[in-house]
């Protein structure tokens, strides 16, 4: 039962206290650009959970194999050819099955290539020495919790729309101040884990 | 030593991943009406937008799919140079189900 909990543990921290966009502040570009609509952000959140974990999964192993032939400085660049391999792939089964969704998401889904938050998890996890299964605990953990955080974010801005904020600060300047203060409402998360010891 | 093994390693994976790319390619192919790409070849090409869409292709989508029937829409477009080498073409490659494009001036 041990690898279960450490298992689930490591989705939850790096869900809710380790937020990759809001405490280490990676994949910042996909999370201000995209998030304008609710429907495009969502669309890009569920793009990205499927390159980290998929791109998690592969590298794992792949960083075995590169210890195994004694050139683990290699690993940056073998894991960014997985992850643009990755998503090429993405491009292709949204092109075909939601046209619409394409179009809406435009430069952004080739920029997940450049994503620091997917080469971040891929890279900090082999960094750790962490198992399989923590490490793809943490991705499932690290890309649900960009999807939660993008999505909540654009419902934020969708009614920051209609607010009545100051001109000067219309558009980006309160969509940054909202991260701001959505970064300080994490970070109030930070204590969860210290009761079970973790 | 060391480089040979990282060369032979990307390489490897290069050509794994590629090969996994080309196959994907074949299997989520988007087919698309050729008509599109050939009314779009006709169109001026010059993508400005003044006939309300994103620019000639998505123009070209439109009048395909039976959205636009108006040619004139399009404004740098010359009635010798673009639309009726377009009705033309139309009037050759009917819709699968055999009914016309319908398109005027």
């Amino acid at each position: 039962m041990n690898w279960l909990l450490s298992f689930v543990l490591a989705i939850i921290s790096s869900m809710l206290v380790d937020n990759v966009v809001l405490s280490r502040f990676y994949g910042i570009c996909p999370f201000l650009g995209v998030s304008r609509k609710v429907n495009s952000s969502l669309g890009m959140g569920l793009a990205v959970v499927f390159v980290i974990i998929f791109s998690s999964i592969i590298c794992w192993p792949l960083y075995q194999l590169l210890d195994l032939a004694g050139i683990k400085f290699m690993d940056t660049v073998a894991y960014i050819l997985v992850i643009a391999s990755l998503v090429q792939l993405v491009g292709l089964i949204i092109k075909k099955y939601s046209p619409s969704l394409y179009k809406s998401l435009g430069i952004y889904l080739p920029l997940i290539t450049t994503n620091c938050a997917v080469l971040g998890v891929a890279q900090s996890n082999t960094d750790q020495g962490l198992s399989f299964l923590d490490s793809l605990g943490n991705a499932i953990g690290t890309s649900v919790g960009f999807l939660a955080v993008i999505v909540i974010f654009s419902c934020i801005r969708v009614r920051l729309e209609s607010a009545n904020t100051p001109k000067a600060f219309k558009g980006l300047p309160i969509a940054l101040i909202t991260a701001a203060i959505m970064a300080m409402a994490f970070m109030g998360l930070q204590g969860l884990f210290s009761g079970i010891g973790a | 030593m060391e480089i040979l093994w990282a060369i032979l390693v990307l390489l490897g994976l290069g050509l794994l991943l590629g090969l996994g790319l080309a196959i994907a390619t074949k299997f989520f192919y988007v087919k698309e009406d050729e008509r599109i790409e050939e009314v779009a070849k006709r169109l001026p090409n010059y993508n400005c937008g003044s006939c309300g869409y994103a620019g000639c292709k998505a123009m070209a989508e439109a009048i395909i799919s039976g959205k636009e029937e108006n040619l004139k829409k399009c404004k740098p477009g010359k009635e010798e140079a673009n639309f009726k080498p377009i009705m033309e073409y139309l009037e050759e490659h009917p819709n699968a189900d055999g009914s016309k494009v319908k398109v005027h001036l």
